[in-house]
């Protein structure tokens, strides 16, 4: 049985955000929606200070409080491990917001149109570039996902829906990698399946010490974070998103 | 037979439309019609018209304003349920003028309540239709959603129902506009020993079978929050227990201002004896007491020894940015205690001072809602964001406005048709006399 | 005549809320696709129709005349 999980080499990741802006472009998400974070840390007191990043996807948690409280099943558990949100389905109520230690869950509080980080309608650029901006939407986002058919690819879908990371489940389908894996210029982020006791992530986690976000919650993460430091009290953010919407 | 009345006709007001209450209609009318209006802006344009934002990165606060009235309707429709059905079970005869009061108000409530969910849902159409199709037992909100509005309301439906049918039957000899819908209200009810024996032997099963289904609804509330292990300042096991007491606290000091109001309206001490506010008032003392012992508790747990976040939260109420809504709840817990607790040993009840607590214990109860709400969301992440903000906008305020008036409407025009006062039997008071 | 009716409607509603909870609704165990969904879709209705039964028996057992009546 597949099971995916995500490795994040804390010692590699340098706060580029290009995981952040690439998650952005493949899944059409508005604005202020950040399936992607990448946290900027200080630890320490000046001039003794320290800053780390850390890269915060959804977790695709084992034992997920937001599957849980789902009241009609929107948000679900596959068996290869991705929690998935049907947005056809979701009727709103943000009580997976709610669950969710991690804040990885987002949001559309207008229309998402109306908000997109990326003109996709706009023919005057789309005629001056010969097509190459706005880039191209990737038609695969309004398709159903999975043995389960269920419309879960992609973001920005409708207003009063709930979204958050798929791990890029419209690529993973087809045998793809997520956009942030493949777009990190430092190889920071892999990919892979940890039943398979071959593939390259299970290696990697073998040999090297890892720790995953929030373990004393129970809520099984498939995220694993090598080198560097679980947050701890004395961290705090330093560079905060100021959201428009 | 004798009937009171202040003016020759139907009972209580029944019928009659006064400039007083045509104005209050109006006004209310008008509220919901700028309530109705705010939400239709909300559809259309997105809930970025309310003050909610995500939280974490989006630094706000996700559940607001909406759902501290929905916690704080059903909290209220729990005490004129309770009430209802402890004035049948232990046969309260001397408060039998309150039952259908108390069950107006549940009623009211839960609809009110299952009205505020819906404003919050960001998809309301769809959430109603998808609510009923494949609504997950395992999730808290079903037992909310399923238990109390169909449950719970339907039951409490049913009980006003048949409550009514006796003093519709009453009405309907006199000949008035209204006599059609007594008529067809009291169904065919004779007032004969057998029918009152059957009414009595079913309100009874009703109050017992409504009883633990309130019970659970009301914990099942308490659970959609208190389960949540990612929320600080939420996780806890007095969640359920708290909210129960509370409903009790605020559904109690409604009932009270209702009942004042009525009683100004129908007469004074006639139909509502001073004897019945005392009664009020004591159980209102009593739940006081368990609730502030309740907050007690969880104060002292959460500044003592708690989780880092917690004690970030508990921090939030007592000293931080949500300390003037803290402590003004908290004082309008404990002034009201204190007026209660010296009528009561003092045994002299003011009707005004008991309304004055009512309201000051709802004010509370809607603030400690919010507090339960809202701080544990801008300040209770476990991950290192920063902390966030929420205010509600002027939307938000209309649609809880609106609610609020339609309640009152509601009411109102129930008081126009049906006694709001159940009539005094006096064919059983002639019977124990004799027996 | 009467009886039949009330303690009927009880049983048939308490049978549909308790059938449709625990065996049509949404599964209970671990989280997966399958118990994502309904065993039947539209069973919470069939749960509030359920109720709607149980307590409407109140309603029967006084309205319904019977010829045991006086």
């Amino acid at each position: 049985m597949t099971k995916y999980a995500m490795v994040v080499d804390l010692n590699r990741c340098q706060g580029c955000r290009a995981c952040m802006e690439a998650c952005k472009v493949e899944n059409n998400t508005a604005e202020g929606v950040f399936w992607m974070h990448v946290f900027r840390f200080e630890t320490g007191e000046f001039p003794d200070t320290r800053q780390s990043y850390l890269p915060r996807p959804c977790m695709h948690c084992d034992n997920a409080p937001c599957v849980k409280v789902c009241p009609v099943g929107a948000r679900y558990k596959r068996e290869d491990g991705l929690v998935l949100t049907d947005f056809e389905r979701c009727i709103g109520c943000r009580y997976c917001e709610l669950a969710c230690p991690y804040g990885v869950n987002y949001f559309n509080w207008r229309k998402p149109a109306d908000s997109y980080f990326l003109d996709w309608g706009d023919t005057d650029i789309q005629a001056a570039t010969g097509g190459a901006i706005p880039p191209y939407r990737n038609p695969d986002l309004d398709e159903p996902q999975g043995a389960e058919r269920r419309m879960t690819a992609g973001g920005g879908h409708h207003k009063g829906v709930m979204e958050k990371c798929t791990f890029c489940v419209h690529r993973v389908e087809k045998g793809m990698l997520p956009a942030c894996v493949t777009t990190c210029p430092v190889a920071a982020l892999r990919f892979g399946d940890v039943e398979d006791a071959a593939s390259p992530v299970s290696k990697f986690l073998r040999e090297h010490e890892h720790f995953r976000l929030l373990e004393e919650t129970g809520t099984e993460p498939s995220v694993f974070y090598v080198g560097g430091n679980p947050p701890g009290s004395e961290t705090r953010q330093i560079e905060t998103i100021e959201v428009g919407v | 037979m004798a009937v009171r009345t202040t003016t020759p006709g139907l009972p209580y007001g029944v019928g009659r439309l006064t400039t007083a209450w045509k104005a209050f209609v109006a006004i209310a009318a008008a509220v919901v019609a700028l309530g109705l209006y705010a939400f239709l802006r909300e559809v259309t344009q997105g809930m970025r018209v309310t003050g909610l934002r995500n939280l974490g990165t989006g630094g706000g606060a996700t559940w607001g304003l909406y759902i501290t009235f929905v916690v704080y309707f059903i909290g209220v429709s729990f005490a004129g349920i309770t009430i209802a059905a402890l004035i049948r079970l232990f046969d309260l005869r001397h408060l039998r003028p309150l039952a259908r009061m108390a069950e107006v108000l549940t009623v009211v409530a839960l609809v009110l309540g299952a009205f505020a969910i819906v404003v919050d849902l960001g998809q309301p159409v769809r959430g109603v239709i998808n609510l009923f199709r494949y609504a997950r037992p395992q999730s808290p909100f079903f037992g909310t959603f399923a238990l109390v509005l169909a449950g719970y309301f339907f039951a409490s439906l049913v009980y006003l129902y048949l409550g009514s049918r006796r003093d519709a039957a009453t009405m309907a000899r006199e000949p008035t506009r209204l006599q059609g819908l007594h008529r067809f209200v009291a169904a065919g009810y004779g007032d004969t020993p057998a029918e009152r024996e059957r009414h009595r032997r079913a309100s009874f099963w009703l109050a017992l079978a409504i009883l633990p289904l309130l019970v659970i609804a009301h914990s099942t509330l308490g659970f959609v929050f208190g389960l949540q292990i990612g929320r600080p300042g939420w996780y806890s096991a007095l969640q359920a227990p708290g909210f129960v007491v509370l409903a009790g606290v605020s559904g109690i000091g409604l009932l009270i201002v209702l009942a004042a109001i009525v009683r100004r309206t129908c007469g004074g001490e006639d139909c509502l004896t001073e004897r019945v506010f005392a009664w009020l008032g004591r159980f209102l003392l009593v739940l006081l007491l368990v609730y502030v012992y309740f907050l007690a508790t969880e104060l002292l747990t959460g500044t003592y020894a708690a989780g880092e976040r917690e004690v970030d939260v508990t921090r939030q109420l007592l000293t931080g940015d949500y300390a003037w809504i803290f402590w003004a709840s908290v004082a309008l817990l404990v002034l009201p205690l204190g007026v209660l607790a010296w009528q009561a040993l003092s045994r002299r009840w003011s009707i005004g001072l008991l309304v004055a607590s009512g309201v000051a214990v709802n004010l509370a109860a809607i603030g400690k809602r919010y507090l339960i709400a809202v701080p544990s969301q801008t300040h209770g992440q476990l991950l290192p964001y920063e902390a966030g903000s929420y205010a509600p906008t002027w939307i938000e305020y209309a649609v809880v406005a609106g609610l609020l008036a339609l309640g009152a409407l509601v009411i109102a025009l129930f008081m126009k048709f049906i006694p709001i006062i159940e009539l005094p039997d006096e064919s059983r008071e002639e019977v124990t006399a004799d027996a | 005549m009467r009886r039949w009716w009330t303690w009927g409607m009880v049983i048939a509603g308490g049978a549909l809320m308790t059938i449709s909870y625990f065996f049509l609704a949404a599964p209970w165990g671990e989280d997966t696709v399958a118990n994502s969904d309904p065993r039947l879709e539209f069973a919470p209705l069939l749960f509030v129709i359920g109720v709607i039964v149980a307590f409407s028996a109140a309603v029967v057992y006084e309205l319904m005349p019977d010829r045991t009546d006086e």
